[in-house]
């Protein structure tokens, strides 16, 4: 094993058990804080899928999100506040909807498909305020039951802020590796082939459209996870979790986190969870400086979070390596290409 | 006080493992990166770092384990606010915050003998937001008391998490009926008013003195339904006839759609319930495109009130409406917040300022009665049901069974006053309203 | 129904459409020539009806404001091109979504602290206060004039970019910008003013608009969001898509708000989908 996987390694159990451990010292703020900051880890790793790694931008993505919540509370409501039960028949609900979606939105491409996707989102987010009798229309769907787990004789309460803290850490990390799985298999190479050179990939025979549903439907059915896992936390659903407002939060989780990786989108939705928290409570003028924070970003921060820490750690190398001078021809090509 | 003491032990036991884990160093960095350190001020100055292990715990249990009980009922009270700030909704939060700034300033600031901290956070119109600002109010600042609310969505969602943690809450505004209805709570009361209270009322004045053919007009989202509903229903009971309904979206900038398809009902009135700029569009396009001209106005108050009542300009004048408050209304109590509030904030009050002012009062009064002693919870919502005082809406007191205050409702007319727009108040209910509950 | 209702109806529908053209016209061309994706365009609309509005209020002159309003705001559009998004070129649509995001965040809450969070209203000049009678209502005559600004200037934009040097350089721009840099034109310059006459036709829209729909926090996200929807049906880069798509969109939205509403808040997206999916690059768009 090279140092630098080691470290990574090492890095990597670090914060795994840091974040086991966590709600061994964390306040239950903070505890609270972390869930909701994994929940929508997910829904941002999940839009990057589409966006960094198949370059499909998508601004409807809260329409999945929502209806993952939606469909949970309801049923959780009506059938059963068991996960095991319910969370299936959410998530097939979502991947159902996804694949209709997706169907029509991929036909179309670059600002036409965002465009289509917001089109596609605030449909959804119509029908949630227009059909009222299950999804509580604009005072929203509330008092649901707490998520548990019941299989057989086992029976899990998720009536704690620490066990809902697991449940969330649990399912994110499964999501994470599956994502990662996903994005490192050959599929992955195929969606990044996607976005780098579609009519290439085309013209050696790969149905890139096949591809780019079935990315779209996975985005969807994980985004369907965070829904689910959010209505379980907030145990209420509104229809600002299906308003384009939604999807424009995430769309911006992963690009300050960084597109195009998986981590990076994690680390933005954490970003901008916690920052908004602290800086709109110390003061009114908080829009101001998240707007000022993000355009800071763009000069500061070529490709997001993850682009700074990179940088960072490569000039960190830096120091140990000897630059060789360039030669005088080299240098005058660099002047006048500047 | 086991509260605070089992508190304690847990705290200190954790501590333990997680020193032993040797994750204590991590654990102190991130209490230190959290939000609480760029919080509102906390009470006690924050213990300087010798010995971390034993200092970096909050502020209210770095003090003596001898006495918390003592402690927490000689310090602030904390009261935690959720109120719009920003964009849409920001002119009712800060009308709302003003008022119990002055409220809260008139008494010194204190109630019960004990300083008033006040939390401000901003509700942002969004559920989500506000259940995580409720968090860092209730997890981490601590507060003892709640208050807020302008939407009702948030209202709702918040409902759950303030009812399980047993704090004692004051909706300022929010009026869906279920919040004193399905989802109401020991916890919770309401110092503003019900949707139904706000409407109902108006179903047999309106059949009485302002016509029997009316059409409805109402934004199409929970609200506006139930505003148009319970007007519907009294209406209908006094031997109105309810030409047509209208329900344009919410919100909505251009009501030019349906203005004609009002005028062709043929109504000679229309109830209608629309609220901030929505309620400006609509009087203003309604006047523009003549309809004002021969179709009388009827709204709950809200329509019309202060806050839109400039925007809208003469094309209001002649609304008649419903509300538990007018600007105009002659009591002492009235003048005086009126002329505080403009001198205080150069401003004219508003419904929401008076919804404000009487919630701090509600507070203040509360306290008093338990001597800033909220050690009893049941004693202190007991001392809350128990409040009556005269506000300048009239007398001021909670529905023991509902929460929601039983009150005066007024009907009022837009009318020029020394060449200002002004509700002027032009009759009462017989009887305090009081939601029905169901 | 009535033949004054359709009437009445089409002349609503024609108001907003025109309205949004404004909008959609400088954002349409600002996306196909630098390939820009603005989403503060809402913004120079919202900060030209605020700063009108003070403007009226200092001087009492409608006339004024409309002149000097846009003027302002199309220096600021010129200045964030120049200091904002040039820097940015060659970096994709995702770091301008970030910085025109944070800067309409920073607009509205600018907005905010000098004009306060109340709903604002500015009234018509007096030579446009009245209306007409049209069958069963009276027609604003602010609105009427709302429409003949948006024809006439829809009119001119048409002819500067098909008749002129400087719009023959802006349709070349569309086409391939990079070419037009290498004939030795100062594309740059260009590329700023293109901008900030988006921004001013922007802010010019804001300051008529401002009488007839008022003032209020949050206008700019709600246009903005309209005028993208008709940039993408009527094809990105095209002032002839710009217009007949706000047309369409205008009408449509206007129409089904009457007929349907139920559906109203569906109406513009249905529609949007389903010429998205007849014709994927909107009406007028380049094939790609």
């Amino acid at each position: 094993m090279s140092s630098r996987r080691l470290l990574s390694f090492t890095l990597a159990l670090a914060i795994l058990i840091l974040l086991i451990a966590l709600p061994a010292f964390a306040s239950t703020f903070i505890v609270k804080t972390l869930t909701e900051v994994l929940i929508f880890g997910i829904l941002a790793m999940s839009l990057d899928l589409l966006l960094g790694y198949t370059g499909l931008v998508s601004f409807g993505h809260a329409a999945f999100f929502g209806m993952g919540a939606y469909a949970t509370g309801y049923l959780a409501k009506n059938l059963s506040p068991n996960i095991v039960v319910v969370m299936p028949l959410a998530l097939l609900i979502v991947a159902a909807a996804a694949l209709v979606i997706g169907f029509f939105s991929i036909r179309v491409s670059g600002v036409y498909f965002l465009m289509l996707t917001l089109a596609f989102g605030q449909m959804i987010y119509a029908l949630a305020e227009r059909w009222t009798d299950v999804t509580g229309g604009s005072n929203g769907l509330s008092s649901l039951p707490r998520p548990l787990i019941e299989l057989g004789s086992a029976r899990i309460e998720f009536d704690d802020v620490n066990a809902r803290y697991f449940l969330v850490l649990a399912f994110f990390l499964l999501s994470y590796a599956a994502l990662w799985w996903m994005v490192h298999a050959q599929f992955g190479r195929v969606l990044i082939g996607i976005r780098e050179n579609e009519p290439r990939l085309r013209a050696i025979g790969y149905n890139t459209s096949r591809f780019k549903l079935l990315a779209f439907v996975i985005a969807g059915v994980f985004a369907g996870v965070a829904g689910a896992l959010y209505a379980g936390f907030n145990r209420f659903v509104s229809t600002s979790d299906v308003y384009w407002t939604q999807s424009g939060q995430v769309l911006i989780m992963v690009v300050i986190g960084g597109a195009g990786t998986l981590l990076g989108p994690v680390l933005g939705a954490g970003m901008i969870l916690i920052l908004q928290n602290i800086i709109s409570s110390a003061t009114e003028r908080w829009q101001t400086i998240m707007g000022l924070l993000f355009i800071g970003f763009v000069f500061a921060a070529r490709n997001g979070v993850m682009g700074l820490l990179k940088q960072i750690f490569q000039i960190s190398n830096f120091k140990f390596q000897i630059v060789k001078p360039k030669s005088e021809s080299e240098v005058s090509n660099l002047k006048s290409k500047i | 006080m086991s509260d605070q003491n089992t508190l304690m032990d847990r705290r200190r036991f954790l501590k333990g493992i997680a020193t032993v884990a040797g994750t204590a160093a991590v654990g102190a960095l991130i209490e230190a990166c959290a939000p609480a350190a760029t919080s509102a001020p906390t009470t006690a100055p924050a213990a300087n770092t010798i010995a971390p292990a034993a200092t970096s715990a909050p502020a209210a249990t770095a003090a003596p384990t001898a006495a918390p009980t003592v402690l927490k009922q000689t310090g602030n009270v904390k009261i935690g606010l959720i109120l719009g700030y920003s964009s849409v909704y920001a002119a009712l939060g800060e009308s709302i915050t003003n008022a119990m700034q002055l409220y809260f300033d008139s008494v010194g600031g204190s109630a019960g003998g004990r300083k008033i901290d006040l939390v401000k956070e901003d509700e942002e119109n969004n559920p989500q937001v506000a259940l995580r600002k409720l968090s860092k109010l209730l997890d981490q600042d601590k507060v003892d008391i709640f208050s807020g609310v302008i939407s009702s969505a948030v209202a709702l969602a918040l409902r759950d998490p303030l009812h399980e943690a047993k704090i004692p809450s004051l909706v300022s505004n929010a009026g869906a009926n279920d919040v004193t209805r399905k989802a109401k709570s020991p916890y919770i009361f309401r110092t503003s008013f019900s949707n139904w209270q706000v409407s109902a009322p108006m179903g047999p004045y309106a059949a009485d003195k302002v016509s029997k053919k009316i059409v409805v007009v109402a934004a199409d989202y929970a609200a506006g339904h139930e505003d148009a509903n319970s007007f519907m229903e009294t209406f209908k009971k006094a031997g109105g006839t309810v030409l047509g309904e209208v329900y344009p979206p919410f919100p909505n900038t251009d009501y030019s759609p349906y203005l004609p398809k009002i005028k062709d009902l043929k109504p000679e009135a229309i109830f209608a319930f629309f609220s901030g700029s929505d309620a400006v569009n609509f009087i203003k396009q309604f006047s523009d495109f003549g309809l004002a001209k021969d179709i009388k106005i009827t709204c709950p108050g809200f329509l019309v009130e202060q806050d839109v009542l400039p925007a809208q300009g003469k094309a209001a004048l002649g609304a008649i409406s419903v509300l538990h408050w007018a600007y105009g209304l002659d009591n002492a109590e009235n003048k005086k917040f009126i002329a505080d509030f403009k001198a205080k904030y150069n401003k004219d009050a508003d419904v929401f300022a008076v919804q404000g002012f009487d919630t701090a009062r509600v507070i203040v009064e509360a306290m008093n009665a338990v001597q800033g002693d909220l050690s009893n919870k049941q004693k202190f919502l007991d001392a809350i049901k128990a409040v009556k005082f005269n506000s300048p809406r009239g007398a001021f007191v909670f529905d023991p069974a509902t929460q929601n205050p039983i009150q005066t409702m007024y009907f009022r007319e837009v009318r020029e006053v020394d060449g200002k727009l002004q509700n002027v108040v032009i009759g009462k209910t017989d009887q305090p309203v009081a939601d029905p509950g169901a | 129904m009535s033949l004054d209702f359709l009437l009445i109806q089409f002349l609503n529908g024609l108001q907003s459409a025109l309205l949004l053209f404004l909008l959609a016209a400088g954002l349409s061309i600002i996306f196909g020539m630098m390939d820009v994706m603005n989403l503060a365009h809402g913004s120079f609309y919202m900060l030209g009806a605020y700063i009108g509005l003070s403007l009226v209020r200092a001087f009492g002159n409608f006339w004024l404001a409309l002149l000097i309003a846009p003027l302002v705001v199309g220096a600021l559009g010129f200045i964030v091109e120049r200091v904002l998004l040039r820097p940015l070129k060659g970096r994709g649509h995702l770091d301008q979504v970030l910085l025109t995001f944070g800067l309409a965040l920073v607009a509205l809450d600018f907005t905010h602290a000098t004009w306060g969070a109340n709903i604002l209203s500015l009234q018509p000049p007096p030579e446009l206060a009245g209306s007409l009678p049209l069958g069963p209502v009276q027609y604003p005559l602010m609105r009427l004039f709302v429409i003949v600004m948006g024809l006439l200037l829809a009119a001119v934009l048409g002819l500067i970019v098909s008749r002129t040097r400087i719009g023959a350089i802006v349709r070349a721009g569309v086409a391939d910008a990079q070419m037009v840099g290498g004939l030795g034109i100062n594309i740059s310059l260009i590329f700023s003013i293109v901008f900030a006459v988006g921004a001013a036709l922007a802010a010019f829209g804001g300051v008529i608009a401002a009488p007839v729909v008022g003032l209020k926090l949050g206008m700019d996200a709600e246009t903005l969001i309209a005028a993208l929807i008709v940039v993408v049906v009527g094809g990105l880069g095209t002032l002839r898509g710009a217009f007949w798509g706000s047309l369409l969109i205008g009408e449509a939205d206007n129409f089904g708000r009457a007929l349907l509403p139920d559906y109203a808040l569906l109406s513009v997206y249905v529609i949007m989908a389903a010429i998205l999916l007849l014709r994927p690059t909107g009406l007028f768009g380049k094939k790609t």
